[in-house]
C-alpha cells in the first residue's frame, strides 16, 4: 500500500507498534473465537467499544475517554427531575441536602444536630455535615441567597439546581471514580486479568444505572460513601490494612448505610490478624487506626461544641436526647465535658432512628413482602426489632464465618455482597436506595477471574437490572421515567442482557449457565417487562391502588433472595468449601501469596 | 470479511441514548421556528405557506422541507394537536419537546444509512479507515450541538448529502441517482447551493460527457438527468409558480437585507477583516489613517444589518460573491481535468470552504458544510489529516457560543474534547503516510494551534466573567471567532496545497 520509491527522500513518520497484540483467547469472557476461521469477535457490545483499545493503546488515552463518556451520561441525567421538585412543604432529598448546607454554614457547630429537627434535621454522620459545610461555603460565594438562613427553604432556582448537580458530580469524581479505577485495577491484579479487561469492567461499573439515577437523578451523595467503601476494599487488595480501616470509617462517617458492609469488613480484618498465623502488630495497627479515625471524625464537632460552650455561644439550653436520658448514669450539665457527651449522644440518636418503623414506604425486602400478606403492625416494635436482629444475624453469619476463617482478599467482594444482601433483605429500617450497597461488590467481581463469562455476567447483570427495576416507583415520583428507561436499557445493551439480547443465555464457549438458572432469570425478566406494560397501561383495581408497587416489591424481594443465595454459594465455592465445577485458575494460590 | 468494531449501529445506539437524555436541554428559537412550520404546514392551505406571518419565524426553507414538516405534522396530530396551531406562539409543552426532539433523532437514520453505504462501498483495504471516518461524522459534536441541543435537522440533511456523495462513486445509474438526490437536497435547504458548482462540473464531465473524450456527448444521460432534475424542480416549485408566488418565495429564501457578518462572527475571512479593523481603530491615529467615527459606534454593537468598517474599506455583497466564485472556479478547473471521486469530494469541500470563508452573512453553523465532506477524505493520507486537524478543532470550538447556558456548558466542552481526543488519536494511528513530502510548517502550526484552544476556552467561559463580569461581553466572542477563523483559514490553505499538488 505504501510505496516508497527511490525518489521520495522523506521518511514516513515513525510507525508505532500496530495492534499486533492478540492475547490468548481470553478465559475471562470478553472474546469469542470462531472455531472454524479463528476469527475473533467481541462477546457483547461493551467489548466492541473497547475493541480498538485492545493491545497497545495507552491507558492514558482510554481512561479519560471512559471518564468523559460516563460523565456525560451522569450530567445529562441531571437535566431531568429530582426528588421533591415543586412538592411543598417538605420537598425532597435535594432540599434536605441544600438545607444542611444552609444550617451548617449559619449555625454554631453545637446546634447542627439540634436545629429544627422537624424540617430535615441533620440525621447523617459528621462527615456529611462537614461536606455540606464546605459546599455551602463555596455555594454562598457564588450566590448567598441559595443558602440564606430560613429564607432559602424550598428554593428552586434553576442555577441552584445546576450547582447542586455539580456538587454531586464533583464529589463523585473526587471520591468514587478514583476509588473504582484503583479498586478494579487492584482486584484485576490479584486475579490475573488484563488491564484491558479491567477497563471493560470499569465501564460496566460506571455505567450501572441505579447509582447514576439515584445520585444524579433523584439526588443524593451516595457515591461518596460508596467510594470510601471501595477505597477500603481496594486498600485490602493492595495489602494496606490500616488504610482500609481509615477509609471504612470515612465511609461510615459519611453515611451510616455503610454499616451493611461492617460485619464483612470486621470479619475479614479480624480474621486476617488470626489466620494463617496470629499477627499482633497487624491487630494493633488496625485497632489504633480505627480508633484514631473515629476520633478524627468527631474532633471538629466536639472541639467546636466545646469552644462554643466556653464562649457561651449556644444560648438556649439544648434538650438532652432520649439516648442520653436512658443511660443509667447522670451527667452534670455544667461539667466541662457535658457538651461532648451531649453532642455524641445527639448525633448517634439522630443517625440511628430506632423510633422509626421497620421499613420505609415499599422496600423489596423480606419484611415488606411478609407485611403484604400478614400485617406486622400487630406486633410491638420491640418484637419486630428483635426478630429483625435475629434474622439479619442468621443471614450474615455464613459469610461472616467464611471471611473470618478464610480471610483471603479475593473472597472479600463476595463476602461483602452476601453480607449486604443479608442486611438488605432482613434488617431494620431499610430504604429502597440501599440496594446500591449489595450491587457494588457484585460489580467489582466483573474485573475478576472469569468475571465477564456468561455465568457471572448473567448474575451480576440480573441483580443490577432487578435492582434498578425495583427503584422504578421511586424514580417515577421524581419524573425520571425516561432516564430510567434510557440508562437501564443502555446498560442491558452494553452487557448483552435481556431485554435487549439473549446472548448471555445461549450456550457459547464455556462458562455457561445451567438450565434451571436460565429459566429462573428469564422468568424474572419476563415478569419485569410484563409488569412495566401493566403499570403503564392498566389501572390498578379499586381498593388496591398500590397493587403494582406491591407486586414490584414481591418480585424484587424474591429475586434478591436468589441473589443472596448465589453470592453465598459463590463465596463458599471460591473459598474451597464446595468443590468447584469449573477448572478455574490459580486464584487460590495467588490469594494466599498476597497475604 | 472481518468486521471492525465498534460498528456504526453500536455507536448509534449509545449516541441515541445520550441524545434522548438531552431532550430537556436548552433549545434555541429554532425550536419555535420548526414548531411554527409544523403548525403552518398542517393548518394552512399550501397557497398560504409562504405568506403566513403570525410568528416572526416565517417559512424560509424551500418547499421540500415544508413538505417534510407537513409529513411530520401528520404524526404530531396524534401526539400533541395543540402544537399545530399557528397562534400558539412559543408553545413548548413536554409532549411538544418530546415529539420534535424525537423527529430529529429519527430523521438522523438517513445519516446512519448513508454512512453505512459509504463504508460498504469503500475498497476492502481502506474499509477500516472508512469506518473511522464514518464514526467521526456520526458522533460529530457539531451535529450534537446544533441538532440535539440548539435544534435543527442537519443530521437528516447531511445524511442526504453523504448519500448523494457516496452514490457519485458510480457506476452510471448511481451517478444519476446522486444528481437527482442532490437536486432534491437543494429543494430541502438551499444552503447546499454553495456546493452545486462541484456537482455541476462533476456530473457534466463524467455523466453527460464521455469519460474518454469531452467532445463526445452522452445524449441519453443528458436527457435522463435533465428530465429528472426538471421533474424535481416542478414537484418543489411547480405549485408556487402556478400560483405566481415565485417572487414571494425568492424574497423569503434569499433575504439579502442582512449584514456582512452575523451578530456573532462566523470564523471566516470577514471575521479576521473585522478584527483587523477593530485593532486599526486604536492604531490608525498614530499612523495617520482617518477613522470613521459612526462606524466605531456600530461596530462595537455588532448589529445585524449594518456592518460598517471604521478604517478598512467597506465590503459589498458583489465582492463577496466574486471572491467566492473565483476560489471555487480555481478548484473546479482541477476537477474538470481529473474527475475522480476523491477529487470530487475535495472540490465539494473546497466549495464549502470558499463559500464559508468569503460568503455574505455566513452562519457559524455552516462550518459543517466543510467539515463533513472533508471528513470523508481526512484519512486519505497524512497530508490530508494535517490539514484536517486545525479544522476539526476550530470548526467545533467556533460552535461553542451557540450554547451559553450553565448546564449545557459541560456537555458541549466535554463532548467536543472527547471527540477531538478520540478521533485525532485514532486518525493519527490510521492515516497512511503520504507519497509526497508533507509541509513541515503546517504540522507544527497545527500542534501549536490545538494547544492554544485550551486556555482560550478557559478564558472565554470562566476567566473573562470573573474578571470583567458582564462588561465587554463581545470580547470572548471576538477571541473565539478570530481564533477559529485562523484555524479555518489555515486548514483551507493547507488543504489547497494538498489538493493542487496531489
Amino acid at each position: 500500500m505504501i510505496m516508497s520509491g527511490p525518489n521520495s527522500s522523506h521518511k514516513p513518520r515513525k510507525k508505532r507498534k500496530v495492534d499486533a497484540y492478540f492475547g490468548p483467547p481470553s478465559g475471562h469472557g470478553t472474546i469469542l473465537v470462531d472455531p472454524a476461521t479463528k476469527a475473533q469477535k467481541p462477546a457483547f457490545p461493551l467489548v466492541a467499544f473497547l475493541w480498538p483499545a485492545k493491545g497497545t493503546v495507552s491507558q492514558w488515552v482510554i481512561l479519560p475517554l471512559i471518564l468523559m463518556v460516563a460523565g456525560l451520561f451522569r450530567w445529562t441525567t441531571g437535566f431531568w427531575g429530582y426528588s421533591g421538585f415543586q412538592k411543598p412543604p417538605m420537598h425532597g432529598d435535594l432540599e434536605a441536602q441544600r438545607h444542611w448546607m444552609e444550617i451548617s454554614i449559619h449555625l454554631p457547630l453545637s446546634e447542627w444536630y439540634f436545629y429544627d429537627l422537624q424540617y430535615w434535621g441533620l440525621d447523617y454522620p459528621p462527615l456529611t455535615a462537614y461536606h455540606s459545610w464546605l459546599l455551602g461555603k463555596i455555594g454562598s460565594f457564588i450566590n448567598p441567597d441559595w443558602f440564606a438562613l430560613s429564607s432559602s427553604r424550598g428554593l428552586e432556582d434553576p442555577i441552584l439546581k445546576v450547582y447542586m448537580r455539580a456538587t454531586a458530580f464533583i464529589s463523585e469524581y473526587l471520591v468514587y471514580v478514583p476509588a473504582v479505577i484503583i479498586g478494579l485495577r487492584q482486584f484485576a491484579r490479584i486475579q490475573g486479568t488484563t488491564s484491558w479487561e479491567a477497563s471493560i469492567a470499569l465501564v460496566a461499573f460506571l455505567m450501572q444505572p441505579a447509582t447514576i439515577l439515584i445520585d444524579h437523578g433523584h439526588f443524593q451523595y451516595n457515591t461518596v460513601m460508596l467510594g470510601f467503601a471501595i477505597a477500603s476494599m481496594s486498600s485490602v487488595f493492595a495489602g494496606r490494612y490500616i488504610w482500609s480501616c481509615v477509609f471504612f470509617v470515612a465511609s461510615l462517617g459519611f453515611k451510616q448505610m455503610a454499616l451493611f458492609y461492617a460485619p464483612a469488613v470486621f470479619a475479614f480484618l479480624a480474621g486476617s490478624c488470626l489466620f494463617p498465623r496470629i499477627s499482633i502488630s497487624r491487630f494493633l495497627g488496625i485497632a489504633v487506626a480505627t480508633v484514631i479515625s473515629f476520633a478524627l471524625l468527631y474532633v471538629p464537632l466536639l472541639l467546636g461544641a466545646l469552644y462554643e460552650s466556653y464562649r457561651g455561644i449556644a444560648q438556649q439550653p439544648l434538650p438532652a436526647p432520649p439516648l442520653l436520658v436512658s443511660l443509667p448514669m447522670q451527667f452534670d450539665e455544667n461539667a466541662w465535658y457535658y457538651p461532648l457527651v451531649l453532642q455524641t449522644a445527639q448525633s448517634i440518636h439522630r443517625i440511628f432512628p430506632f423510633a422509626r418503623g421497620l421499613f420505609e414506604d415499599k422496600v423489596p425486602n423480606v419484611w415488606c413482602a411478609i407485611h403484604t400478606f400478614h400485617k406486622l403492625h400487630q406486633y410491638s416494635s420491640t418484637t419486630v426489632q428483635r426478630a429483625a436482629l435475629l434474622a439479619t444475624s442468621a443471614a450474615i453469619t455464613p459469610p461472616f464465618l467464611i471471611l473470618f476463617l478464610k480471610p483471603r482478599k479475593d473472597l472479600l467482594p463476595w463476602g461483602l455482597a452476601a453480607t449486604a444482601w443479608g442486611f438488605f433483605l432482613w434488617s431494620y429500617q431499610v430504604h429502597e436506595k440501599n440496594i446500591l450497597l449489595p450491587l457494588l461488590p457484585m460489580l467489582m467481581v466483573l474485573a475478576g477471574e472469569g468475571g465477564l463469562l456468561p455465568s457471572t455476567r448473567a448474575w451480576v447483570g440480573f441483580a443490577n437490572m432487578l435492582g434498578v427495576w425495583t427503584l422504578f416507583p421511586l424514580l417515577k415520583r421524581d419524573e425520571l421515567r425516561v432516564p430510567y428507561a434510557v440508562l437501564s436499557l443502555l446498560w442491558a445493551y452494553l452487557m448483552g442482557l435481556p431485554p435487549t439480547s439473549l446472548s448471555v443465555y445461549q450456550s457459547g464457549l464455556g462458562g455457561g449457565l445451567t438450565a434451571p438458572v436460565k429459566i429462573l432469570h428469564l422468568s424474572f425478566y419476563l415478569a419485569m417487562v410484563v409488569w412495566h406494560v401493566f403499570e403503564a397501561f392498566v389501572a390498578p383495581p379499586h381498593g388496591k391502588p398500590d397493587l403494582w408497587v406491591v407486586l414490584n416489591v414481591l418480585i424484587g424481594a424474591a429475586g434478591f433472595g436468589f441473589c443472596y443465595l448465589w453470592c453465598l454459594f459463590r463465596l463458599a465455592e471460591e473459598s474451597g468449601l464446595l468443590r468447584k465445577k469449573r477448572t478455574a485458575g490459580n486464584s487460590k494460590e495467588k490469594g494466599r501469596k498476597d497475604q | 470479511m472481518t468486521n471492525t468494531y465498534p460498528t456504526l449501529t453500536q455507536c448509534a445506539v449509545v449516541a441515541t441514548a445520550l441524545k434522548i437524555l438531552l431532550f430537556p436541554a436548552y433549545k434555541s428559537t429554532d425550536f419555535e421556528v420548526h414548531r411554527n412550520w409544523l403548525a403552518l404546514t398542517h393548518s394552512l392551505p399550501v397557497k398560504e405557506w409562504y405568506f403566513e406571518k403570525t410568528s416572526e419565524w416565517t417559512l424560509d426553507y424551500p418547499p421540500f422541507f415544508a413538505y417534510f414538516e407537513w409529513i411530520l405534522s401528520q404524526a404530531a396530530a396524534f401526539i400533541e394537536p395543540d402544537l399545530l396551531s399557528v397562534k400558539n406562539v412559543n408553545y413548548d409543552s413536554w409532549q411538544t419537546v418530546f415529539f420534535q426532539r424525537s423527529t430529529v433523532v429519527l430523521a438522523e437514520t438517513v445519516l446512519i444509512y448513508a454512512l453505512h453505504l459509504f463504508v460498504r462501498k469503500s475498497p476492502p483495504d481502506s474499509r477500516r479507515n472508512a469506518q473511522a471516518a464514518a464514526l467521526s461524522i456520526l458522533l460529530s459534536p457539531g451535529l450534537l450541538i446544533i441538532d440535539h441541543i440548539h435544534f435543527q435537522y442537519n443530521g437528516f440533511l447531511y445524511g442526504v448529502l453523504i448519500l448523494s456523495l457516496v452514490l457519485a462513486k458510480g457506476p452510471s445509474p448511481s451517478l444519476l441517482q446522486s444528481g437527482l438526490l442532490f437536486a432534491g437536497l437543494l429543494c430541502l435547504k438551499h444552503i447546499y447551493l454553495y456546493l452545486a458548482p462541484a456537482y455541476f462540473v462533476y456530473l457534466l464531465r463524467v455523466y453527460c460527457l464521455s469519460p474518454r473524450s469531452i467532445f463526445r456527448i452522452q445524449f441519453q444521460n443528458c436527457i435522463k438527468l435533465g428530465l429528472g432534475i426538471g421533474a424535481i424542480a416542478v414537484a418543489a416549485f411547480g405549485p408556487f409558480a402556478f400560483w405566481r408566488q415565485v417572487d414571494q418565495l425568492t424574497a423569503r429564501l434569499f433575504p439579502f437585507s442582512r449584514g456582512l457578518t452575523h451578530a456573532y462572527w462566523a470564523p471566516n475571512v470577514w471575521a479576521m477583516y473585522s478584527f483587523s479593523d477593530r485593532v486599526l481603530i486604536y492604531v490608525a491615529p498614530y499612523i495617520g489613517i482617518p477613522v470613521n467615527k459612526d462606524a466605531v459606534q456600530s461596530l462595537t454593537r455588532g448589529l445585524v444589518g449594518d456592518t460598517q468598517f471604521a478604517v478598512l474599506p467597506d465590503v459589498t455583497p458583489r465582492m463577496t460573491f466574486i471572491l467566492t466564485l473565483a476560489f471555487q472556479t480555481l478548484c473546479l478547473v482541477k476537477l474538470w481535468v481529473k474527475p475522480t471521486w476523491d477529487i470530487f469530494i475535495g472540490t465539494v469541500s473546497l466549495c464549502g470552504y470558499a463559500s464559508f470563508l468569503f460568503g455574505w452573512h455566513v452562519h457559524e453553523k455552516a462550518i459543517l458544510l466543510v467539515i463533513i465532506p472533508f471528513s470523508l477524505l481526512a484519512l486519505k493520507d497524512r497530508r490530508y489529516l494535517g490539514a484536517f486537524r486545525p479544522l476539526a478543532v476550530s470548526g467545533h470550538v467556533s460552535l461553542f457560543p451557540l450554547l451559553f447556558t450553565a448546564s449545557e456548558w459541560p456537555v458541549k466542552v466535554v463532548y467536543t474534547i472527547f471527540w477531538l481526543i478520540l478521533f485525532l488519536f485514532a486518525f493519527d494511528r490510521l492515516a497512511p503516510p503520504s507519497r509526497q513530502p508533507r509541509v513541515f510548517l503546517l504540522d507544527r502550526f497545527s500542534v501549536l494551534y490545538i494547544a492554544v484552544a485550551i486556555p482560550l476556552i478557559a478564558y472565554c467561559s470562566l476567566v473573562h466573567q470573573s474578571i470583567f463580569g458582564e462588561k465587554y461581553e463581545f470580547l470572548p466572542l471576538m477571541f473565539t471567532s478570530s481564533y477559529s477563523a485562523l484555524g479555518v483559514v489555515g486548514s483551507w490553505l493547507g488543504f489547497m496545497v494538498v489538493y493542487f499538488t496531489s
